[in-house]
């Protein structure tokens, strides 16, 4: 036995050695393969750009650029969260309600068309503590009860969305009186208006954070594998937790900055920001199952969308069509960026 | 029982009568046992022994119901898996338990406990990161790159990572880092394995090993003493000079081994081999591949990993597809060769992955068995599930599964007894023509291993071909009939084993 063992002893050395300059090259094969995905995105983004200039020369105009940006930008906002949520492997459908009680309770602090009285800097906090809140019973129901994120997020949606509709009542449509608040979101400032200036802002931040710090690299091992995190000693739940809050928080400015840009607000603020969200995450690159993806890539993501949907408008395209077209491109967009883990899919749980 | 010997320094670790159960049952009975500075200790029990109980424990996993843990002479009590890692505690998991989207630094730093460098105030300092993971790598030997994505390594270059992960604990209060490897080469090619086992004796110069496999031979190769675990209780402790493997192996099952030679046969010239393959050739795994499995034989298929026998192995069940080259069944060629059609066709197909492609976790052992033949349990399309109870119950019994609960879901029976019930879905088929095994006894305990054995040597018995992917060279050599051995994708040696005598040495020659 132990004769038979001195040869391949010595045969092995050699072995590790290849082993390991295999190790690099695919490392080297690995990083264009990173890069190819949003290249990918990128040349997308050109192709809808060049057809939609030709389509409409107003397309292709700084004021028409500036109207994207600003239209992007609460998605953008919203995103951040949604996928610091989908990296862990969770999901959060309660954007909508929250931006709702966000938004309601916003527009009745500050100075209004239904009168009330005019709370200041408390017309800010009290609507962010709400999405903090919200966000906080979402992680903590998840989390504690071990209910799967899905649903219990899609309560709060209700929940929220029922929140808002307490607070607004069945009086007349409260518009903000204030015009610093509601020129606030579009103006253009360097160029670029002050809302899209504060998501990029967030976007950069966001792509830091999980890149440079202990909390962001453990959002990508908890998406990659839960129960290894927590034999780890990761602190798995407090984790979860403090993500639902943050993507809470996001969710409530997104309500607050969606009533500046529409002057005024009802229960129904939030309508259609998550199923514009989602798939720009997945667009993006972000996988559902958690683990890979970023912020950088779905910020890439909602722009797409949004030139798209903005892009059918300038072209003409009939409102009638525009909702099942959208949705064939989305469906069409999602394939082609899954088209490269077709192989990944199949090892995949 | 346990002879302590005189001991001039503290142990590392010393647990006194550290008792743990669930529910009614007690996996561990008041386990003692102490491990000193520079040794490597194997441990060794069948599947259920209370094992991976006390590895749940000595990781901070499990919190034990009674007893004291002690580390470097201190009483300790392990909170969770921080705590432990903090005492100098680190795994190697069979089951690899890395994060293959994170890199190679930020996995071995992972585990570092409280003291972390390369973070502060949970910022990342990348450079001092890879730095600290260059030193614990070159510590073990090994020249990976720290900032590699753990998911392009290779097994055996993971498992080096595991263990640099392993021993990264803080050395400057006194302590030495003691590494449990949890069978460790289960899933290692013999080249791999010699390269853990060389890390072993590396790992013996700075701290202590707790080395746990169900390969006897390798227990006996590496180390200086051996536990032994049976019920929840340590049966023995000896030095490895003063035993043998069928002492250990009674020892372990509570009887001696029975497993008996094969007898082999004689190809009739004139037969047609159930299954033959004709220059089988993928682009960049392997090349003109030629064998015929014959009814009532087995022919091993040996290589390293990179050799291509597992992707061999896939195409002869229509699991992956190949460029050019022809599958023959019963002398004629078939067309559109799936895994729906090589199924119909009396295939079978133990997969090396079993969680992942050879079950259905979340059914039950009895929903398993039938799941592909449901054989006489099925009228028309209806599956009826007293008939079902019936055949399940009776491959239960002959494979011995334990625990004996046919309704259980799969996912809760041990590695062996998921292995005994997979490989009872294709016995429970009577057309059962070709079975193709990968790595049947991968993580298995000698025991099930026997059964297991037992139940494939029944089979072809009863006139089935069999294509063996060993774990080991003697596994090949014990079971086969013929012997392929593959290098690089090619064919480089075949043995007919009623003519042939090959040594494992002239099949290693072959292999690297």
């Amino acid at each position: 036995m132990t004769n038979t063992l001195a040869k391949p002893t010595g045969n092995v050395s050699v072995d590790t050695s290849e082993l390991s300059s295999a190790g690099l090259t695919r490392t080297r094969r690995n990083i264009l393969s990173g890069i190819g995905e949003p290249v990918a995105l990128l040349g997308a983004l050109v192709v809808l750009i060049a057809i939609f200039s030709a389509l409409n020369p107003r397309f292709a105009t700084i004021t028409n650029l500036q109207n994207v940006l600003n239209q992007a930008s609460l998605p953008i906002i919203i995103g951040v969260g949604a996928t610091l949520v989908i990296l862990i492997g969770s999901i959060d459908l309660s954007v909508e309600g929250v931006m709702a009680a966000s938004g309601v309770a916003f527009v009745l602090m500050s100075a209004n068309t239904r009168g009330g009285q005019d709370m200041g800097i408390w017309a800010f906090i009290v609507p962010l503590a709400l999405g903090i809140v919200l966000g906080a019973a979402n992680g903590l129901i998840y989390t504690l009860l071990k209910v799967p994120s899905f649903i219990v997020t899609l309560g709060m949606w209700f929940i929220g969305f029922g929140i808002a509709t307490i607070l607004y009542g069945t009086d007349a449509y409260p518009e903000l009186t204030n015009e610093t608040l509601t020129q606030w979101a579009a103006k253009i400032e360097l160029g670029l208006p002050n809302v899209f200036w504060l998501a990029a802002a967030l976007v950069i931040v966001a792509a830091l954070v999980l890149r440079y710090t202990r909390f962001g690299r453990a959002a990508l091992a908890i998406g990659n594998n839960e129960d290894i995190a927590r034999a780890n000693g990761m602190p798995v739940r407090k984790h979860k937790v403090t993500t639902f809050i943050i993507a809470g928080a996001l969710s409530g400015l997104a309500g607050i900055l969606a009533t500046m840009q529409m002057g005024g607000t009802s229960n129904h603020i939030g309508e259609g920001y998550l199923f514009l969200t989602l798939p720009a995450v997945v667009i993006g690159g972000t996988a559902l199952s958690g683990g890979k993806g970023g912020v950088l890539r779905t910020f890439l993501g909602v722009i797409l969308l949004t030139v798209l949907n903005n892009g059918l408008v300038l072209a003409g395209v009939s409102p009638n069509f525009q909702s099942a077209l959208s949705g064939a491109i989305l469906v069409v967009a999602i394939v082609a960026a899954a088209w490269s883990q077709r192989g990944r899919l199949r090892i995949a749980k | 029982m346990t002879q302590e010997t005189s001991q001039a320094t503290t142990p590392t670790l010393r647990l006194t009568d550290v008792r743990k159960s669930f529910g009614p049952v007690d996996a561990l009975k008041g386990v003692s046992l102490y491990i000193k500075k520079g040794e490597v200790i194997g441990l060794i029990g069948e599947n259920g022994a209370g094992k991976s109980t006390l590895l749940k424990i000595l990781t901070g996993i499990y919190q034990p119901d009674g007893g004291t843990i002690e580390v470097n002479g201190r009483v300790t009590k392990f909170r969770g898996p921080r705590d432990a890692s903090a005492a100098g505690i680190g795994v190697v998991h069979q089951e690899q338990s890395l994060f293959t989207n994170l890199t190679v630094a930020e996995n071995i730093a992972m585990n570092a406990g409280g003291h972390r460098t390369g973070t502060r105030f949970g910022f990342y300092d990348w450079r001092a990161l890879n730095k600290a993971a260059s030193e614990t790598l070159e510590i073990i030997g090994s020249k990976l790159n720290p900032k590699t994505r753990v998911g392009d390594l290779s097994f055996v270059d993971r498992q080096m990572v595991e263990i640099a992960r392993a021993i990264r604990t803080d050395t400057s209060k006194g302590g030495s880092p003691l590494v449990i490897l949890d069978e460790p080469t289960s899933l290692l090619e013999r080249g791999e394995t010699a390269v853990l086992e060389r890390e072993i004796r590396k790992l013996k110069s700075f701290g202590s090993v707790i080395f746990v496999s169900h390969r006897l031979d390798e227990i006996m190769r590496n180390c200086d003493r051996i536990l032994v675990m049976r019920n929840g209780e340590l049966v023995a402790d000896r030095v490895t000079e003063s035993v043998t493997e069928d002492e250990l192996f009674k020892l372990m099952v509570g009887h001696a081994s029975h497993a008996s030679k094969s007898v082999r046969k004689p190809v009739d010239p004139k037969a047609t081999p159930i299954l033959e393959v004709y220059g089988l050739s993928r682009k960049g795994k392997y090349q003109d591949v030629s064998l015929a499995a014959h009814a009532g034989r087995v022919t091993a298929i040996v290589g390293t990993s990179g050799s291509g026998r597992e992707e061999v192995s896939r195409a002869i069940f229509g699991a992956e597809k190949f460029d050019s080259g022809t599958i023959r069944l019963d002398g004629s060629e078939v067309r559109g060769w799936r895994i729906p059609k090589a199924v119909r066709k009396g295939l079978g197909f133990v997969p090396s992955e079993r969680k992942v492609e050879g079950m259905v976790g979340g059914y039950s052992a009895a929903e398993n068995i039938v799941l592909t033949n449901p054989g006489k349990a099925a009228v028309g399309p209806i599956v009826l599930p007293w008939k079902r109870n019936k055949i399940a119950q009776d491959w239960f019994t002959t494979l011995d599964v334990r625990p004996n609960d046919i309704g259980l879901e799969l996912d809760r029976f041990s590695g062996g007894n998921q292995q005994k019930v997979v490989l009872a879905k294709w016995l429970n088929d009577p057309e059962l023509r070709v079975l193709v095994l990968d790595h049947p006894l991968r993580g298995l305990d000698p025991g099930a291993a026997e059964t297991v054995n037992e139940q494939i040597k029944k089979a072809v018995a009863n006139g089935a071909a069999v294509v063996l992917l060993a774990d080991t060279l003697e596994e090949a050599l014990d079971m086969g009939d013929e012997i392929l051995v593959m290098r690089d994708g090619a064919v480089t040696a075949r043995y007919d084993m009623t003519v042939d005598d090959p040594s494992t040495l002239d099949l290693l020659e072959r292999m690297v």
